[in-house]
């Protein structure tokens, strides 16, 4: 959707006194990705430390380049969910106490609530919405499927990308070891025996298809 | 290797189908309220009080408003048209939001919305409060409480369960233990927080918020808006875990309405986590003074149970669970009493299980405490008690199998093996403790309406406005209407979530099931009897002539007996249609008809539980060892086996899920949970999730659930039995009483933490 398109519909949005950052791609993707930005008038207050200056700057998100102008006090979360659009990762505390938002960063799990969004420049940033691929589920994916490892899902996400990186760092040798190496990530549904087979069911799935 | 997750069904159960909307959930496409993409948000962030008792005098809002990019901020001085909320009518709370009357520490006091989250955020910061303070009143124990009579005052429970001269059988019996019993305060927790996003076009609202109960939302909101219901919508596809949370409108929903409305913008809260353990409800601590009296024999002669409850100063929240803690046993005469002690507290509410958590603790507890003193094995004493009559007005029970469950859970965990002797079972450091109790929920049905088409191909879509909490409700729904249209689970289309749709019940009371099923099958056998009817009346065709009564519905075919078949398309093309369409309304046996009507306007009634001719419950065995270190005193849970038995099971994979998380939640609430307060400010002192402790996957071991079978045709026309609030009720007692198994040591207050053990 055009971003001109939503300001038709809009007209909040184009008042007299706001000016919009509109930030295209620069992927090879077809669709431009536009960004909802810190607006004009930050721009004009800038304190004297800064902070609410949009700070411009590319992220790289499964695979495809995101050229950002934001407030630099966002946090990688909040960028996916409220900038990109990629809620799959998921808010459930905002401290690094839960493990819902956990993303990939370089392969490893990083609590992208706790991680300013300008901070992840220059690395691979992977999130959920990253894992399928043309359509085919990532074995994790399908091992979560087939033991019922979650119940409402909201912590879900988290576990998986949790899951996968506890199989690449080599923590998935025996079940007590997933326990531990799987317990910053909540579940109040408490599926966390299925979420022990899960893991355990890809894990040699997941060797596998490296060496392929 | 076998699946655990995914049990073989056994008579009257389900297949384990996988959830319909697994795979949206692991690709991170299943949308929960705050996911939903609105266009151009303004954010919300909210202010709350950091005193419990008292007025805010002035609210210097200058630098809040100085910080660029803010666009309103929401005030007891602005807010002015927003109706006053009632507790008991959609609303978990009557505390007036906003102020300037202080009633609970962290009420809402301030909305600040502005372009950016982190703009609010900063804003936030800069409202600054200024307050006349007075000195609250805590918990149990605080100066100022007050304390009164549920009876009088709880409309629910205005006659609490009694037979006979309970006193006089306590004064009489040979053997009796007179015992009391603490649980803590507990909030839900659900991963997702507290959010909502509201959008107007025109006139017209929608509401994007995680809810149990879409419809009683929707006229909760409209009520406090002063607008038309019809003129509202909520939507909630997935809630991200509710537990209770979610079931009743909390005061920030329609806050965040009206600030879209003066913006003519969406506008978007995220609530902190923090912000969750006071702008919406919780369990509230519980007392309790149980007296027990038996013959030497074990023979139940007397009950008597006395709870206290903590409520918030203006509420008359309870869950006096001895309505149902006085049915399950032959108690002989039975003597209960309710208090609701007041303070200055937010309103608490239901919670997985709220009336028996508590009570059923207690009760279990003393049940063993009795068993004990009997000196009898606790799984024999509660055989010797056991009963198909409610003590309460001698009234049979529509079925129950407690004791196949006690059987088939002692034969799995090798009970027989029990040393009756406390303390005298060691391995190595550790303590070996068994202990088992008896988990029980009462069955709820409630009045529900569906909406099925069916298409000559055998696709169908079912709509009820029902809701996935993590329950499996797509799927168990689906699966009512492929089984009574003879169809593919994979051709249904499942909508729930949406106040657009045919009402249903708040998904609460466990009775989602029960309650969205019977109303969906009663919506298919429409479409099963119109589509006989133009088999059997056929002038020509293979079904032509035949008893409508010989016919089903498979494999996208009506069916006879003797395997003659005429496909749906042919069917369809006779009568002349595209589709077929019907809308059903479900009103369980005991209600009145217009309970569909008040349903539609958000009110909701339910049958079943202690209430009725037949009294109707759920019920399990859990058993459990525990290791306790014998110079740390650190308590392990290696192993817990449940056997449940609930009627009919529709799907064993989300069952076995259901049962397996809640006996998850019984260790909780036995070793981990508590929310700490403050008793000098009524503040809650651990809310977070570092602080508050839940368990984490390196806090369980085996958990082994069993499914018993069981038909029940008097609860209502699905045969089920909600279980989502059964596994995590007894747990806490069957720890505690493997615990005093193991060490000798009876501890009567939960959480049992290691410093407990090792002052006692």
């Amino acid at each position: 959707m055009a971003d001109d398109d939503i300001a038709a519909k809009n007209p909040q949005r184009s008042g007299t006194n706001r000016r919009r950052f509109l930030m295209a791609s620069v992927s090879s993707a077809a669709a431009p990705a536009f960004v909802r930005a810190a607006t004009a008038d930050a721009a004009a207050q800038r304190n004297s430390s800064g902070a609410r200056l949009p700070a411009d700057f590319t992220l790289t998100i499964n695979g495809r380049d995101y050229q950002l102008a934001v407030d630099p006090r966002t946090s990688l979360l909040d960028l996916l969910r409220e900038h990109l659009a990629l809620t799959g990762s998921k808010k459930g505390c905002d401290h690094g106490q839960c493990g819902a938002c956990t993303v990939l960063l370089d392969g490893r799990r990083v609590l992208s609530c706790l991680t300013l969004a300008v901070a992840a420049q220059g690395r691979a940033v992977t999130t959920i919405e990253g894992l399928a691929k043309a359509g085919a589920l990532h074995p994790m994916q399908q091992a979560f499927i087939d033991h019922d490892a979650f119940q409402c899902g909201y912590c879900t996400p988290g576990q998986i990308m949790s899951a996968i990186a506890c199989v690449n760092e080599g923590h998935a040798e025996t079940d007590a070891d997933i326990r531990e190496s799987m317990s910053g990530n909540l579940c109040r549904c408490a599926a966390y025996p299925n979420i022990v087979a899960a893991v355990r069911q890809a894990k040699p799935v997941m060797k596998t298809a490296s060496r392929d | 290797m076998a699946n655990a997750a995914a049990p073989t069904p056994k008579a009257n159960m389900g297949p384990a189908a996988p959830r319909i909307d697994a795979r949206l959930k692991v690709t991170g496409q299943a949308h929960y309220p705050s996911d939903t993409p609105v266009g151009n948000p303004a954010f919300a962030v909210l202010v709350t009080s950091a005193i419990a008792r008292g007025r805010i005098e002035r609210l210097d809002l200058d630098g809040a408003r100085a910080v660029p990019g803010v666009l309103d901020i929401l005030t007891h001085e602005n807010t002015g048209d927003l109706n006053d909320v009632k507790f008991g009518h959609g609303s978990g709370t009557s505390i007036e939001d906003l102020g300037p009357e202080i009633q609970q520490a962290g009420q809402i006091i301030a909305v600040v919305v502005a372009d950016t989250f982190e703009a609010a955020t900063e804003a936030a910061s800069g409202v600054k409060p200024a307050y006349s303070e007075q000195t609250p009143s805590a918990t149990f124990g605080s100066q100022g409480v007050t304390q009164e009579d549920a009876t009088k005052v709880s409309p629910q429970h205005k006659h609490l369960p009694q037979a006979g001269d309970a006193e006089a059988a306590l004064a009489g019996a040979p053997v009796v233990i007179d015992v009391e019993y603490e649980t803590p305060t507990q909030h839900h927790n659900p991963m997702e927080l507290f959010t909502t996003t509201c959008a107007w076009t025109g006139d017209r609202l929608t509401v994007y918020e995680p809810s149990q109960f879409v419809y009683g939302l929707k006229n909760g909101v409209a009520h406090r808006l002063g607008i038309d219901p019809d003129k509202v919508r909520v939507v909630s596809s997935y809630v991200g875990g509710a537990f209770g949370s979610k079931g009743t409108m909390t005061p920030r929903t329609a806050m965040i309405a009206l600030a879209a409305r003066r913006l003519n913008r969406p506008v978007k809260l995220v609530a902190t986590r923090a912000q969750g353990f006071t702008i919406a409800t919780y369990r509230a601590e519980t007392r309790h003074h149980i007296r027990l009296g038996a013959a030497r024999d074990g023979k139940l002669v007397g009950y008597s149970h006395e709870g206290f409850e903590v409520s918030s100063r203006p509420d008359a929240y309870v869950v006096a669970g001895v309505e149902d803690s006085a049915q399950i046993y032959a108690f002989g005469a039975v003597a209960t009493k309710v208090n609701i002690v007041h303070a200055d507290r937010n309103t608490p509410g239901y919670m997985r299980s709220p009336p028996v958590v508590p009570y059923i603790y207690a009760l279990e507890s003393a049940m063993d405490e009795m068993a004990q003193k009997l000196g009898m094995d606790p799984i024999e004493f509660r055989r010797v008690n056991d009963t198909m009559t409610s003590p309460i007005g001698n009234r049979p029970y529509s079925s129950r199998s407690l004791m196949t469950c006690y059987d088939q859970a002692a034969a799995a965990f090798g009970w027989k093996d029990r040393n009756p002797q406390p303390g005298s079972t060691r391995d190595g450091d550790w303590l070996v403790g068994y202990g088992c109790a008896t988990a029980v929920y009462p069955t709820h049905t409630g009045p529900a309406a569906a909406r099925v088409r069916l298409k000559p191909n055998g696709e169908a879509r079912v709509q009820i406005a029902a809701h996935e909490i993590g329950n499996g409700a797509y799927t168990v729904i689906g699966q009512m209407a492929a089984e009574r249209l003879g169809i593919d689970l994979a051709s249904v289309t499942v909508e729930i979530g949406d106040s657009r749709l045919p009402p249903a019940p708040v998904a609460g009371g466990s009775n989602t099931t029960a309650s969205s099923c019977s109303a969906v099958l009663k919506t298919c056998d429409l479409i099963r009897a119109r589509l006989f009817h133009a088999a059997v009346t056929a002038n020509d065709g293979p079904l032509a002539g035949r008893s409508a009564d010989d016919l089903t519905l498979r494999d996208v075919q009506i069916a006879a007996n003797d395997g003659t078949g005429e496909s749906f398309a042919d069917v369809f093309k006779r009568m002349g249609v595209a589709i077929i369409e019907e809308y059903a309304e479900f009103v369980p046996n005991g209600l009145k008809p217009q309970a569909i009507a008040d349903l539609y306007a958000g009110k909701l009634a339910m049958v079943g539980g202690s209430h009725g001719e037949k009294v109707m419950y759920a019920m399990g065995a859990e058993l459990v060892e525990v290791r306790v270190h014998a110079l740390t005193r650190e308590i392990r849970v290696p192993r817990i086996v449940g056997a449940f038995a609930a009627g009919r099971l529709m799907n064993t994979r989300t069952v076995h899920s259901q049962l397996m998380g809640g006996m998850i939640w019984g260790i909780s609430s036995a070793l981990h949970e508590a929310t700490e307060i403050d008793p000098r400010y009524a503040r809650y002192v651990n809310d977070n999730l570092a602080d508050y402790m839940i368990p984490v996957n390196a806090d369980v071991d085996q958990v082994q659930v069993i499914l018993v079978s069981e038909v029940d045709h008097d609860v209502n026309p699905a045969g089920v039995k909600g279980l989502g609030e059964l596994a995590n009720v007894g747990t806490a007692a069957a720890i505690a009483n493997a615990i005093h198994h193991a060490t000798g040591i009876r501890i009567r207050k939960l959480p049992i933490r290691l410093e407990k053990l090792l002052q006692a």
